[in-house]
């Protein structure tokens, strides 16, 4: 199983190799040597809800409306409305005296109130934070109702790129246990994810240029593994390089088309 | 004369009380013979205070154009899921065409890889997460104080 050890041992190997194409150029044609990645997508799922769209709000405007219509009266609203009709009578000084006997001191009206009042006075955290505010690609308070999802800067031959986080594949492990390595080298040990399965989701292949290329080490192949971040926040996490977290719509800023058109495929837009 | 009599007694005594389990069992098969009794959903009963005359909600008719408004918006509502559904249904066939894309190119690097990725993984059922709210926790927030009693009827059968 020498074929898929990429070409760390490429000098070694020569000698061997050289004699083994000799004797059969269809073997190694059949299995072209390519350097593997391991690369994890991690995903911070939203933490809140979606805005209803046009069509949604007006649905659920309707809904109400004849949910409203279909009903009977509640106790409460029975309550309130003896209540109105005893005032009424009050007013108008007819049968005040044999009234007054069972008169209820909390009227359904002052319940309701009070119970405004309580709403109102309980403040809920915004649903646009600060860091939405401020553009601050790095933190994951950001977009809370969307996926976000991280994005590194990493030294690929002589350019620096923004890539999801990838890591070579070294033989005796699973690409599985590479993305994870990956995502140990960048986010620390303390992360908390699930990987969604031992299958990777998506591939992007390219060759090598021709300078760099050479018979056992045409290319690389990049498996992406997905994984749902579930540790709250990374204060903990000491990142190396430069890293952001993006959503799908922000991803074609950073990211090359044909990688970008790779990754899409297997990403859901919520 | 002091030995007869208990002893008439005792025979009487242990006839009656076998009658008596006789009985019992006989009961006891005719019972379990029924068939067993339904367990009421309580969602589906409508209690009878709620069928009074002085419940029924006095409305205004609606008009024909506020029918006509109701039956154009659920006409869009339709197209609308549908489109929704037509955008879902193809997100996942394009995440499923990638991953056999990947699993067939992994195939053709090395069969042990391959045979790793097919493989169950055992870790990630059952797989439990909170669903999101529509707004963000509030850092520091004191719930108020309160229990809450379940009166739910439990039937058994």
């Amino acid at each position: 199983m020498a074929g898929h050890c990429g070409a760390r041992a490429m000098a070694a190997r020569l000698g061997p190799r050289a004699a083994g194409s000799a004797r059969g150029v269809c073997s190694a044609a059949a299995r072209r040597p390519w350097r593997l990645f391991g690369a994890m997508c991690l995903l911070r799922l939203p933490r809140i809800t979606q805005p209803l769209e046009k069509e949604e709000e007006e649905m659920v405007a309707l809904m109400e409306q004849i949910e409203l219509e279909k009903s009977c009266y509640s106790d409460h609203e029975i309550r309130k409305l003896e209540e109105e009709e005893q005032l009424k009578r009050k007013k108008e000084s007819l049968y005040d005296e044999d009234e007054a006997r069972g008169k209820t001191v909390i009227m359904a009206q002052d319940l309701e109130e009070k119970w405004e009042q309580k709403f109102l006075q309980f403040k809920a955290a915004p649903r646009v934070t600060d860091a939405d505010k401020s553009n601050d690609r790095k933190s994951l308070n950001r977009k809370l109702d969307s996926n976000l999802m991280l994005l590194v800067k990493q030294k690929i031959g002589n350019q620096e790129l923004w890539l999801l986080p990838q890591v070579e594949w070294q033989p005796g492990e699973t690409l599985r246990s590479t993305a994870e390595r990956a995502m140990a080298t960048f986010l620390g040990d303390h992360i908390q994810a699930k990987v969604l399965g031992n299958a990777p989701f998506g591939i992007y292949k390219y060759k090598f240029p021709r300078a760099i290329r050479t018979e056992n080490n045409m290319g690389a192949k990049v498996f992406f593994f997905k994984a749902f971040l579930q540790s709250r926040d990374l204060s903990q996490a000491e990142l190396k390089a430069d890293y952001l977290w993006v959503t799908k719509k922000e991803l074609g800023e950073y990211l090359k088309t044909e990688y970008l058109k790779k990754v899409n495929r297997f990403l859901l837009d919520l | 004369p002091c030995r007869a009599q208990p002893k008439k007694k005792k025979k009487v005594d242990v006839k009656k009380e076998q009658a008596q389990k006789e009985r019992m069992k006989k009961k006891l098969k005719k019972l379990e013979k029924a068939a067993p009794e339904l367990i009421p959903i309580e969602d589906f009963i409508t209690p009878l205070k709620y069928s009074e005359s002085n419940r029924v909600r006095s409305l205004p008719t609606l008009s024909p154009e506020e029918t006509e408004r109701r039956v154009l918006l659920l006409k869009k509502w339709c197209l609308f899921k549908q489109k929704q559904d037509e955008a879902e249904k193809k997100a996942i066939k394009a995440l499923v065409e990638s991953q056999q894309e990947a699993l067939k190119e992994l195939r053709l690097e090395s069969e042990e890889l391959y045979e790793a990725a097919i493989r169950r993984d055992e870790g990630l059922f059952p797989f439990e997460r909170e669903g999101p709210s529509y707004t963000p926790p509030l850092p520091g927030y004191d719930p108020p104080e309160g229990k809450c009693i379940d009166i739910t009827k439990v039937y058994t059968q």
